[in-house]
């Protein structure tokens, strides 16, 4: 068959078709006998046409829902009409866990159901079944034949696989409901073999809501579960109303839907939106959510305004002109008035759709065509080149001005109190922020790239005045000359003097050693893993101190559960260690580092990554990332600033890929000196205190 | 799953009280169309509260049963709620009976109750035929305890979603019935459900309500009925004091390493059964096996993981034919590796492994 074919046949029929693709379909599910003599006045012209009418005219006879065997029957020759269109689908290999005792539906680990979009060889199935990892899965025909099946295309936005296989002879063709045909209350059948191969399973319900998670699912009171996911949801005269699916989490804004199965929350893919894609799936493609690439000024993703605050750069939106301050009316002529109308505009679309979105800007309304992306280019921190005292008086004020950085172009100076900002390159650039302190400024920046502009207003002394710069990339490298943590922030009470602790004791199983400077707080906390030897011990702290005294910045000194190697169980100690360590001083959060030399550098990627704290610096040297090392694109206000060692031979090679992959992704690199075994504690102490340039 | 259970247990408390809402009294028509409530009101009448030991381990001290004669058999589930000297079955009317346990079926784990009382109105427990898939019921029980006193029993409406043997465990131990069960399209899968009755909407009983079991297969809560059919086995195997259950299958895994066939290291969680080697002049490579060949089943029973290869290898009797379909390149192949060798007397503690 060829493809155009299938895709005629499989259209979602207009009103007359229907009428006639009935009329030609003859009798194959003819309908049941109990059914058709209750509604003898049928005036329905063909044998199938009659069936709809026919099962429909018994529930109508039986009057106000009552349980009947009209019913029964009714439900049946729905069923009838698609069970043979339902197969099973079993999972080979995969990376899902092995059920064992108390198991949970996990995805990939066992059968689910796959419906035959076409004879010719088309299962669509959900990404449950056949997790992105399990390219194998074996098809098992009702009469129990199995037949090899591979995954050829994905829609991520909703959860489905396209599988082929062999030809499938005697599937039914499918009768999709279109989207207007559709109404919360009509019944709503769950058909699925994921219990046997040999007979189709069977839930009853109702359509719940049409157009849930931002349009992309229909939802239902039928019970769906990993025995019906990938099946059908058809209506009672077994036309599909579409594919069963536990929508993605972020889909649905609510917990993946396998963790719903028994709680009267199902989902439905309709039939229509997935044969609407079907080509491109066909052609092997991947489909992802189209993504505009903004951020709102409202903080509420559901009833915000939805008033662009920062468009990413080079992201859709900026492309196509969009800047912050525009206030979205339109997507694709829908006029919207919450962010949650633009979620619901944008929830089938895929990335390489072009959208039409208008804006409001300055009471102008213009309108641009937007090509949705897959995923943004990485975020690229930007600074304007101060480290901030800490106080807790209004605004922010400078400490120290890094040399050559755009706040000393701009004539900054220590002392300097910043207390508004303003982004510039806005479109409405005069909507100032009102700095109530360091973390304000903080997340101001997160919202900018480098090379955009930032107006702020400068007291020095009486005077105030307007400073507009422009941002430029965090440093890499570590700048020279750091002042002390005295320096920088007099008042802090840094006195340059350290105490040694062990953290926790009794608490923790695995005490570590702590280095803390002198003062109510620290300026940051470095997390040290050496080579791997069992517990630390108090001496190992003293190539700290000084360092440590310096900057004002708390090193805690990790051992290790076994005495060589570092293990998972030491992540779970870190975390503990670093909530000890809480209680002996008042640390900034958005200051924590990871340092490891040899195996402890892998293990402190592995760490950051891993662990619930979130740790703004990774430093490794003589080693590089652990192969597990997964590296994220960089994201606005989350990016780390990672610090490498130079190396030797296939270790220096090594450190060069790395560099390169994580520079691709956004994130900050710079070069650790380091001079033999001396371990460089004065630049990593530096370092933990620069984590919180702005 | 902490966020399951939470989610699950309201739900099925809230399915008790919408019970049957939509549901109109009406006279039967030419049909003989039930009428569902009088169906309710007559079999609930037969199913009993039944309180025992429970507490702890979140277990819970109560389940339900059903009278089955008139004269006070009460047919339940057994379970750890009958671990006690002090059972006692509080029926329809309020009344409190002690009850003894006359017996129990551990294969289907079912336990037969006696209570000192007469004339009660029991449920026919007849040997009928399978209801069909799609066929509307209603589940009669004591779940989460919320019938107290003289008060009914919860009725829940429901269908019956497909006909297939039980592979399910709790925690550690799988359920020793594996014979066909009824998985039904209504969560019954609750505290004081098992043992409670399900019946037709003519008020038939057609099945007893399962206790709480994940599937083996999915992972998920089964909500389940053992079909009339094997209750009336069960009852029988209890009066005769006879047991019919199957000897229990305790086959070790086999590798087919022992006739040349190689699978790939299990390192994985769910390593797939790929064929690393074959040895040369094995029975293995005589049969056709080669390398890069990915096992999926086992004399027709799918084999998913390494693991479940070697399982599925073990329960096969000795000198059975070990016939395998494997994936290559794209097409599914038979392969017959030929009778399975005995196992040995005492296998080597590396085996057992």
């Amino acid at each position: 068959m060829t493809r155009a074919r299938a895709i005629g046949r499989l259209r979602p029929p207009t009103r007359d078709e229907a009428t006639t693709l009935h009329r030609h379909r003859g009798g194959s599910a003819a309908c049941p006998r109990g059914a058709r003599r209750v509604a003898t006045w049928s005036i329905a012209a063909s044998l199938l046409g009659a069936l709809a009418a026919t099962c429909a005219a018994a529930l109508a006879a039986a009057g106000d829902g009552e349980p009947t065997r009209a019913e029964e029957t009714a439900f049946r020759a729905a069923v009838g009409r698609v069970a043979a269109a339902v197969v099973r689908l079993e999972p080979i290999g995969g990376s899902a866990a092995e059920l064992g005792a108390g198991a949970e539906a996990v995805p990939g680990a066992g059968p689910t159901s796959g419906l035959v979009i076409d004879p010719a060889g088309w299962i669509v199935t959900t990404a449950f079944g056949v997790p992105v990892d399990m390219q194998r899965v074996v098809v098992v025909r009702p009469d129990g034949a199995r037949l090899a099946a591979r995954a050829v295309g994905r829609d991520a936005a909703r959860g489905l696989v396209l599988l082929r296989t062999e030809p499938l002879s005697d599937t039914p063709s499918l009768e999709a409901v279109a989207r207007d045909g559709m109404a919360p209350g009509q019944w709503a059948l769950g058909i699925g073999r994921g219990w046997t191969h040999a007979a189709p399973n069977v839930t009853v319900g109702i359509v719940s809501a049409i157009d849930r998670a931002w349009g992309r699912g229909v939802q239902t009171d039928a019970a769906t579960s990993p025995a019906n996911y990938g099946g059908a949801l058809v209506d009672i005269h077994g036309r599909v109303i579409g594919l069963i699916a536990p929508l993605p989490a972020d889909t649905a804004g609510m917990p993946a839907g396998t963790e719903l199965y028994d709680a009267g929350i199902g989902f439905a893919v309709p039939l229509e939106d997935i044969l609407a894609v079907r080509s491109r799936l066909e052609a092997g493609e991947t489909l992802e959510p189209g993504i505009l690439g903004i951020a709102y000024r409202s903080r509420d993703r559901l009833n915000g305004e939805p008033v662009i605050g920062s468009c990413r750069r080079g992201a859709p939106a900026a492309e196509a002109g969009l800047r912050g301050g525009d206030r979205i009316v339109a997507i694709d002529d829908r006029a919207v008035e919450r962010i949650a109308d633009v979620r619901h505009g944008l929830g089938r679309r895929f990335a390489g759709d072009v959208v039409a979105v208008t804006v409001d800007r300055g009471g102008e309304r213009r309108t641009v065509q937007v090509t949705l992306a897959a995923s943004l280019p990485p975020w690229r921190r930007a600074v304007l080149g101060i480290l901030p005292r800490e106080n807790d008086a209004r605004g922010v004020t400078v400490g120290w001005v890094v040399p050559g950085s755009a706040a000393a172009g701009a004539g900054l100076a220590a002392g300097d109190v910043f207390e508004t900002a303003a982004v510039a390159d806005d479109a409405d650039g005069s909507k100032r922020v009102d700095l109530e302190d360091v973390r304000t400024l903080a997340g101001l920046l997160g919202g900018v790239e480098p090379g955009m502009r930032v107006t702020l207003s400068r007291r020095r002394g009486e005077s105030v005045e307007a400073v507009t710069l422009e941002v430029t990339p965090g440093p890499g490298d570590l700048p020279a000359d750091v002042p002390t943590a005295g320096d920088i922030d007099p008042a802090g009470g840094f006195t340059g003097t350290t105490t040694v602790v062990p953290l926790g004791g009794a608490e923790v199983d695995q005490p570590a050693i702590a280095v803390i400077p002198a003062g109510e707080r620290s300026r940051g906390v470095l997390v040290y893993f050496g080579p791997p030897h069992g517990r630390a011990v108090e001496a190992e702290a003293e190539p700290w101190r000084v360092a440590a005294g310096r900057h004002g910045v708390a090193v805690v000194i990790a051992g290790s559960g076994e005495p060589d190697r570092w293990s998972r169980g030491d992540m779970v100690a870190v975390e503990r260690a670093i909530a000890a360590l809480q209680s002996r001083t008042a640390i900034d959060r958005s200051r924590i580092a990871f340092a490891g030399r040899g195996a402890g550098g892998a293990f402190a990627w592995l760490a950051a990554e891993r662990i619930q704290t979130p740790v703004r610096g990774v430093a490794a040297w003589d080693s590089g990332l652990p192969r597990q090392a997964s590296v994220r694109p960089a994201e606005p206000g989350a990016s780390p600033w990672v610090l490498l060692g130079q190396g030797r031979g296939d270790l220096a090679r090594q450190i060069e890929g790395d560099r390169r992959r994580l520079e691709a992704a956004g994130i900050t690199v710079g070069t650790l000196p380091v001079n033999g075994d001396a371990l460089p504690a004065e630049d990593l102490c530096s370092w933990v205190n620069l984590l919180g340039l702005l | 799953m902490v966020v399951h259970r939470a989610l699950r247990m309201p739900v099925g408390s809230t399915a008790v009280f919408a019970t049957l809402a939509l549901a109109v009294c009406r006279a039967d028509d030419a049909e003989g169309v039930p009428q569902p409530q009088a169906a309710i009101a007559r079999a609930a009448r037969a199913v009993v509260k039944v309180y025992g030991s429970g507490g702890v381990r979140g277990l819970e001290g109560y389940q339900s049963g059903i009278l089955v004669s008139p004269e006070g058999r009460i047919l339940t589930a057994m379970s750890t709620v009958l671990d006690s000297a002090d059972v006692e079955c509080v029926l329809d009317d309020g009344t409190r009976h002690r009850a003894t346990l006359l017996g129990a079926d551990p294969r289907r784990e079912l336990a037969l109750l006696a209570i000192d009382a007469t004339g009660l109105p029991a449920l026919a427990l007849e040997p009928a035929d399978a209801v069909p898939v799609g066929t509307r019921v209603i589940a009669l029980s004591n779940l989460f305890a919320v019938a107290v006193g003289d008060e009914r029993v919860s009725a829940q409406r429901g269908v019956v979603s497909a006909i297939v043997p039980l592979q399910a465990r709790r925690g550690a131990a799988e359920a020793p019935y594996a014979g066909d069960v009824y998985v039904l399209d209504c969560t019954t899968n609750n505290p004081g459900s098992a043992g409670g009755a399900l019946v037709d909407s003519r008020g038939r009983l057609v099945g007893m309500l399962g206790k709480e079991l994940r599937s083996t297969t999915s992972g998920i809560w089964l909500s389940y009925a053992l079909p009339a059919a094997e209750l009336v086995r069960g009852v029988a195997a209890i009066e005769s004091g006879t047991s019919d259950a199957e000897t229990v299958e305790d086959a070790r895994p086999f590798d087919p390493g022992r006739v040349g066939a190689i699978l790939v290291p299990d390192l994985l969680d769910r390593t797939p059964p790929f064929v690393e080697a074959v040895v040369r002049g094995s029975s293995a490579e005589r049969a056709g096996l080669r390398p890069d060949d990915l096992v999926i089943a086992v004399a027709g029973r799918s084999v998913g993981t390494r693991g479940a290869l070697q399982r599925e290898l073990g329960r096969l009797p000795a000198a059975e034919p070990m016939r395998l379909s494997v994936i290559r390149e794209g097409a599914i192949v038979e392969i017959d590796l030929g009778p399975k060798p005995r196992v040995e007397e005492r296998p080597h503690r590396e085996d057992e492994r």
